[in-house]
């Protein structure tokens, strides 16, 4: 891509970072009443907690929410350099731990789900391509469709149905069981995949039939090309030509898309965490919100936003070294 | 006088017969092309709108009143058993119906077509309203969209309201910008340039060339935006930040989920069942129809005439 | 033994429910060392032919009939056998160069893959073997690191010969390869499969549509129409003699080989493939017979090492004249031997114009053969009858005549009408009505009005031009196969003379019938003529193809006539002109060198 793309590109993601940071700030400034008259334990937000006007007023005063709106601007974006996200005002320790707590947690499932529908969904698109006149295939395509259309949290209740409560196979909750010894490194892993596996499963399910799609559609307009019957007509056999030639290029957009997914799934997130209360970063902004701990909901989004966007800038780099056509 | 008024229609009112008349011949010129799923998909609809409609009649009681013991199992009285509070499920499913309908097109409607005017505004009049859009459109498709979500809506309050505004602003971009698009390559015919000549205003262009074009569209996107606001719509009830007076599906999840001993009890069986089934059933319906119906309206989009 | 051997190849496609036949019973062989060419339009079933050659025709094909390489039925072989065959012993190279190459790889991975796969070269040396390669085609070998998209369509197509020739195959088969390309690259590439084939012996099938192309290379050509062969033999003899009407349509529409002709093609469109009864070419011939709608002709040799596929042997002659003599008596008691003892053939389909001075009894000839005028020796036959009955332009599909001068040629005192009419009322052919219909259609054809006012003028009152149209219509009534054209532009002006000759030869090429073409104006005559007869002195001095009586005259009356041409004043024509057309006429005309190998 050239320097104007590029360019365009870097401007872009400022521009919207700005504009979460900036929902992040004005938004709960915007609401009537503050942190301090909601600071309660309770899902429904019932205002029970009292505090004399001294202790209000100081706690005004240290979280800076007596200073002028643009001042108080000024000093969230400095802090936001500095990486100082502040306090989470319900659990009082910085949101950066709270975060650092919780945020490998959405990592390790996003990533093994990503992997996993990438992984299933190439494998999957590739047989329904070179199989494309049968009925299975039709089959094939009607069913993931419909089953793509079933949102990812419905599905995670469904087989947290079936395969938790019915069947017992997997656990309930959390993501790792509470209170364990582990013996070795093999067990204690073993557990986690044990706990991660239902959502992993339920996140990659919602993005399969995209990858599968994607895949599919375009190896079947890669194989009419003509080149690929100059590989043919090399006598190169049906191995080589499907791999090093049509794959190859085939691949180029489902590349991109996986870079996509991971930010789609950073949303799925929250959903799927709260289904499996998984402890990750989802399940943290939800209770966060819930809370109107506005110190954490910004921190937390803040994080969401900046992964997406890293992740699409690392798409577009990776994409570049693999297609020569982009190049500059 | 006599000879002007016998077997002789004025103007205007062929305009709208005609207008109506074609629509239904469109209608069951592209239903007849269907495929089996976008059947059964068609089927599903009718089921799920004719539940909404005939709520009263169908249940027997109001959604919202304690009819029974909690947590009755299905059978005497209750079709589908009580929930926490003794409130009958089936009934809740019903009218539920309404709600996930409700909110689905009034978001769908709202952000489709006014979606669809600003881009199709953008698009005939460009310069900088058109860059403004734009630039507008980009950010906003830019953003995550879902965890915003879930941030304004437990800022803004929950209801009703509330809720279909929030979805309205995260779905406007996408009619907006096809819109645009369309409208644009509209414009580059010649038979604009013509009309123009021949002294046609810009509104004569915009209702009788752009519009009909685009329509369409639109229709398919609408459908597609309903998909998503109900989904996104049960999510945010899911997740608790929904309007705990809807009674939609999402919510009936939210209670269901929330109940503490829920997985260890039988309750989940007729009590989480019938609104997962419920929504299911609805979403995979609009799935096919949206499906079918972009693939038959396709190959008349891409040549770019009308229908 | 033959190097590639094709019998009876028959190849359908299956799509969406319907056949489509696209090669319909080809057999042909080549031996070593040689190159064939084979010439056709797209959808003849050209690239079929070469992918079923490779066996590459995929699973919607259904093929039939041999293919042997060396001996060897390739059908026989297994799937890693033919592998093993391909490109190291046949290769191919297609066109649309940037599509035909993976987008992805380099280009020197590409040419070296194959090498790599057939373990031609050992490991070490294929970044060496590639460069000697692109040195053999021509490119610079730093592109051996680049991708396809950076080179230049004619690198490309190098490019593709490099990669053909990586395990040194024994047969290259090349497919369009010059479609895409501009006309220097053209060259280019031409003059590097000559060398190529001169210096190292390669044996090449050439496929395109580019006639001018393939003559300048191959040594035999096959024609191909509808998936069938309908004519094959050595370049030169095709090229200079076409023996189908097919080819020989080809040949006038190919600007390079007919300089002077103004273009035209045949009418109709290529059959779509759908089968058919009968011969594929029936509906666009100009010498349909009844066998031909039913039974398609098989190809048979001609002589020469030729072969045609026919049901009447290939173009028929029309007209044959033989010893024509007749002698005017002068005043004093002198005799003029206005012809003395001509001979000549016309044939189906053809324009053949009789140039001569003023005097040397080319009018005389005309009216010999059209039957106005008994001669006193010699006979004329016309389609197995004899024309000196008169007869033959009392019937329809017989020969008529157009005359000099529009002024006699049609009474002042006829209407239009009448005049047009006049054949068909002398011969009682229809009634009133359908006689009026046919002057109408008629009329039409030579784009003159044919309202009821227009018919109903006089000749008298139109202009020269109008009534030599109006003659030309009257001629036209009776549908000839024959029609004798005696200087009917010479009395006209320029412009007219141009509407009138381009309206003539619209006619001749729709209608497909023969044309004498008389005219003393030899660039006229080029513009429309296929074969030229000149005519000194009441003998026919030489005859031949338009371009080559024009470009190299045998004989000396002729050279003096092609000399006698005026320039425009700041051109010399005579020679400057000369030398540009040599060349091309040279290279398409003369036979190929084909270098033996033991």
């Amino acid at each position: 891509m050239n320097k104007n793309t590029r360019n365009t590109l870097i401007f872009r993601f400022v521009i919207t970072l700005l504009v979460i940071l900036s929902i992040n700030f004005f938004l709960p400034r915007m609401m009537p009443g503050d942190p301090f008259s909601t600071t309660s334990s309770d899902v429904q937000g019932e205002d029970i907690v009292t505090m004399t006007e001294e202790q209000h007023q100081y706690f005004i005063s240290y979280y800076g929410m007596d200073l002028p709106l643009h001042e108080q601007f000024i000093r969230y974006l400095a802090n936001m350099a500095k990486g100082d996200f502040g306090q989470s005002i319900y659990y009082k320790i910085p949101v950066t731990s709270v975060i650092l707590i919780h945020l490998p947690w959405t990592i390790l499932i996003v990533f093994c789900a990503t992997a996993l529908s990438t992984v299933a969904g190439i494998l999957i698109g590739t047989i329904s391509a070179r199989n494309r006149k049968k009925i299975s295939d039709r089959f094939m395509m009607t069913g993931l469709i419909a089953f793509s259309e079933i949102p990812s949290f419905l599905l995670g209740i469904i087989l947290l149905l079936i395969f938790c409560v019915w069947l017992r196979i997997f656990p309930l909750a959390g993501a790792v069981t509470p209170f364990a010894h582990y013996n070795s490194v093999l067990d204690e892993a073993g557990d986690i995949a044990h706990h991660a596996f239902l959502p992993v499963l339920t996140l990659s399910l919602a993005q399969l039939t995209g990858v599968y799609l994607l895949t599919r559609n375009t190896l079947i307009t890669v194989s009419s090309k003509d080149y690929i019957r100059t590989a043919y007509a090399k006598g190169l056999g049906e191995k080589i030509v499907w791999t090093r030639h049509a794959l190859r290029n085939a691949l180029l957009p489902v590349v991109t898309r996986t870079g996509f997914m991971i930010g789609l799934m950073m949303g799925g997130a929250v959903l799927v965490e709260t289904v499996f209360s998984y402890p990750g970063i989802g399940l943290t902004l939800r209770s966060a919100v819930v809370n109107r701990d506005y110190a954490l909901i910004q921190g937390i989004l803040l994080i969401i936003a900046v992964s997406i966007l890293l992740c699409n800038l690392i798409v577009d780099q990776v994409y570049q070294r693999l297609d020569p056509r982009v190049a500059d | 006088m006599g000879l002007m008024l016998s077997g002789y229609l004025p103007i205007d009112r062929p305009a709208v017969s005609r207008f109506l008349r074609s629509v239904s011949d469109r209608t069951g010129n592209i239903l007849s092309r269907f495929s089996t799923e976008g059947r059964i998909g068609l089927c599903g609809i009718a089921l799920i709108l004719m539940v909404a409609l005939f709520a009263p009649v169908l249940s027997a009681y109001p959604p919202d009143q304690i009819s029974g013991n909690s947590l009755e199992p299905p059978g005497q009285g209750h079709l589908l058993g009580t929930d926490e509070l003794g409130m009958d499920i089936w009934s809740q499913i019903c009218y539920g119906a309404r709600m996930s309908l409700v909110i689905g097109l009034s978001v769908a409607l709202i952000a489709g077509i006014g979606g669809g005017i600003l881009g199709i505004l953008a698009g005939y009049l460009g310069g900088n309203a058109d860059q403004l859009l734009m630039r507008t459109v980009d950010i906003l498709m830019a953003l995550p969209s879902f965890p915003l979500l879930i941030v304004i809506s437990a800022f803004m309050g929950p209801s009703i309201v509330n809720v279909i505004l929030v979805l309205v602003l995260f779905s406007w971009a996408k009619p907006a910008r096809i819109a645009r698009s369309q409208t644009l390559a509209i414009k580059r015919n010649t038979y604009i340039i013509a009309a123009k000549n021949f002294g046609g205003t810009p509104y004569y262009i915009l209702s009788r060339h752009i519009l009909p074009e685009v329509l369409p569209i639109l229709f398919v996107l609408i459908l597609g935006i309903t998909s998503y606001a109900i989904i996104a719509e049960t999510g945010l009830a899911f997740l608790g930040l929904g309007d705990p007076t809807s009674k939609s599906w999402g919510m009936m999840l939210y209670y269901a989920t929330s109940f503490k001993s829920i997985y260890f009890t039988p309750f989940w069986q007729w009590w989480l069942i019938p609104p997962l089934v419920a929504l299911v059933t609805l979403v995979i319906s609009l799935a096919f129809i949206s499906r079918d119906l972009e693939q038959v309206l396709d190959p008349r989009l891409r040549r770019g005439g009308g229908l | 033994m033959a190097l590639l051997a094709v019998n009876d190849l028959k190849c359908h496609y299956h799509m969406d429910g319907h056949t489509i036949l696209a090669v319909d019973g080809v057999s042909f062989s080549m031996e070593p060392g040689e190159i064939l060419g084979i010439v056709g339009e797209s959808g003849s079933g050209k690239t079929t032919i070469a992918l079923s050659i490779m066996r590459m025709l995929g699973h919607s094909a259904s093929v039939s009939g041999t293919v042997s390489f060396d001996g060897i039925d390739l059908s026989t072989l297994t799937v890693a056998d033919m592998n093993r065959l391909r490109w190291k012993e046949i290769a191919m190279v297609f066109q649309n160069s940037l599509e035909a190459l993976n987008p992805v790889m380099t280009i020197g991975d590409q040419v070296i893959e194959p090498m790599l796969r057939h373990s031609t070269v050992p490991q070490n040396e294929v970044r060496a073997r590639c460069a000697d390669l692109f040195l053999m085609v021509g490119l610079d070998v730093s592109w051996m690191d680049t991708y396809p998209h950076q080179l230049s369509g004619g690198m490309r197509q190098r490019a593709m010969l490099a990669m053909a020739l990586a395990c040194n195959p024994r047969l290259i088969v090349l497919d369009e390869v010059t479609s895409a390309l501009d006309a220097f690259t053209r060259k280019e590439i031409r003059e590097l499969l000559f060398t190529l084939q001169k210096t190292h012996g390669y044996s090449m099938v050439l496929i395109s549509h580019d006639i001018t192309f393939v003559s300048s290379l191959a040594s035999r050509l096959i024609v191909l129409y509808a998936g069938r062969i309908v004519e094959s033999g050595p370049t030169h003899e095709i090229i200079n003699d076409p023996r189908h009407p097919y080819t020989r349509g080809l040949i006038h529409a190919t600007p390079d080989i007919f300089l002077y002709k103004d273009l035209w093609g045949i009418p109709g469109d290529s059959p779509t493939g759908e089968g058919h009864t009968g011969c594929p070419f029936n509906l666009r011939c100009t010498q349909p017979i009844d066998i031909c709608r039913n039974t398609s002709p098989q190809l048979q040799p001609c002589g020469n090492g030729r072969e045609i596929a026919c049901h009447r042997g290939g173009i028929a002659t029309l007209l044959k004249a033989e010893g024509l003599r007749f002698r005017y008596s002068l005043p004093d008691k002198k005799t003029l031997q206005a012809v003395d003892g001509v001979g000549m053939e016309v044939h189906e389909g053809e324009v053949l114009a009789v140039v001569g001075q003023t005097g040397s009894g080319k009018s005389t000839l005309a009216h010999i053969l059209a039957g106005v005028l008994i001669p006193e020796s010699g006979n004329v036959m016309f389609m197995n009858g004899s024309v000196h009955g008169g007869n033959q332009g009392h019937h329809v599909r017989g020969v008529q005549i157009v005359f000099q001068d529009p002024f006699s040629s049609t009474s002042s005192r006829f209407t239009v009408l009448d005049a047009v009419k006049e054949p068909l009322d002398i011969n009682r052919i229809g009634d009133v009505e359908e006689r009026l219909h046919m002057v109408k259609e008629a009329l039409n054809l030579v784009r003159i009005p044919s309202t009821d006012k227009f018919l109903g003028k006089y000749c008298g009152e139109l202009s020269g031009g109008q009534r030599q149209r109006v003659a030309l219509a009257r001629a036209m009534i009776m549908k000839p196969k024959l029609l004798i054209a005696d200087e009917i532009t010479s009395a006209l002006d320029v412009s007219t003379a141009a509407n009138v000759l381009r309206l003539l030869k619209g006619l001749q090429n729709r209608r497909g019938f023969a044309m004498i073409y008389i005219s003393h104006d030899l660039s006229m005559t080029l513009k429309i003529a296929d074969r030229i007869a000149v005519m000194h002195a009441g003998k026919i001095v030489e005859t031949g193809n338009a371009h080559d009586v024009m470009l190299s005259p045998q004989n000396e009356y002729t050279q003096r006539l092609v000399g006698s041409r005026i320039g425009l004043c700041c051109h010399d024509h005579s020679h400057h002109e000369q030398e540009l057309v040599l060349e091309s006429h040279e290279r398409s005309t003369k036979k190929p060198e084909v270098v033996p190998i033991e």
